[in-house]
């Protein structure tokens, strides 16, 4: 191991070690909500270390600036992806498990009793898309 | 957020992705960006700057909340990742999943954009939706003990976000753009 580099294989290292909990979670958490937690928390801090370390193996300013770029992006599309996830899910009627024995576990939303405002909403928001003329009608 | 911001922005971003922030990356970049808010303006959404002399205080007073958002954001970022990894890896871990409701006191498309991205990637919650009328607020939550605690977490989000009360470049709920 004459050539680790804490500097470069660190990053590397823990950013693989939350891309592996994530997959793990994915598979263990009980329904598409909590997976949602390991997939969108995980995956963003875990790819960000690889980022990390590939930058400092590749030394190079430009690859750092390009680092900075897909970190920005990164934290902007993921969030965004895993909300079109839940919310989908939701209006679908895909009821979330709620609870294990110990407090809370409530679905305060309503088990999906006011999916039918949140659909409305969308149809609006569509149409007012449609108006702008920035999607098509229907 | 003014045009002549988001086209600085677009600037430095566009010379972020070519990896060399030199003039004549940034010039193309300042003449993409003009280009971009002239193309899209609506889906944009870039106020022209205001009238006056610029209000070098509140602007001083805004950037430091930015700078102490993205601390907190980091450090909670840090510590979601941790407690998501311990209950992944835990034998018998404690999830007690709910979906709880926040009413919401920050205003804006933007903020509103923000302040749900946030939560997704913060300890323990994951926003599922908005109300209509933008006043509330629907996360998934596990890993916390109770909804209260689950709701405070994200008030807690909330609270840093109103103190930048100046749109991003997305129009307010409601007005005209």
């Amino acid at each position: 191991m004459d050539d680790f580099q804490a500097v470069r294989d660190l990053p590397i290292l823990i950013g693989a070690f939350f891309v592996l909990t994530a997959a793990i979670g994915v598979v263990r958490f009980p329904d598409l909500y909590s997976r949602l937690h390991a997939s969108s928390k995980l995956v963003t801090l875990g790819s960000a270390g690889i980022f990390l370390g590939v930058a400092f193996a590749l030394n190079d300013a430009a690859a750092f600036t390009r680092l900075a770029a897909v970190l920005l992006f990164q934290f902007l599309t993921t969030p965004l992806s895993a909300y079109l996830i839940a919310q989908a899910a939701y209006l679908r009627g895909l009821p979330p498990i709620l609870g294990d024995g110990q407090g809370g576990g409530t679905d305060e939303w309503g088990a999906l009793g006011r999916a039918d405002e949140v659909a409305q909403a969308d149809r609006e928001a569509l149409r007012v898309l449609a108006e702008e003329g920035l999607v098509d009608e229907g | 957020m003014s045009r002549l911001t988001l086209v600085c922005l677009l600037a430095v971003v566009w010379a972020l992705l070519l990896g060399e922030p030199g003039v004549r990356n940034l010039v193309v970049g300042l003449g993409l960006g003009v280009l971009i808010v002239r193309l899209f303006p609506r889906a944009v959404g870039a106020r022209a700057a205001p009238r006056g002399a610029p209000d070098l205080r509140a602007t001083l007073r805004r950037g430091a909340g930015w700078l102490a958002f993205l601390g907190f954001f980091l450090r909670e970022l840090t510590v979601a990742n941790v407690q998501v990894a311990l209950l992944a890896l835990r034998p018998r871990p404690r999830l007690n999943p709910m979906i709880v409701e926040v009413p919401l006191r920050l205003r804006g498309e933007g903020l509103l954009t923000l302040l749900s991205a946030s939560i997704t990637l913060m300890p323990g919650t994951v926003t599922v939706g908005l109300s209509r009328d933008r006043h509330t607020l629907y996360a998934h939550a596990i890993g916390t003990a109770d909804a209260e605690a689950a709701r405070a977490s994200i008030v807690r989000v909330e609270g840093y976000l109103l103190a930048l009360d100046t749109p991003l470049p997305f129009p307010p709920t409601g007005g005209p753009a």
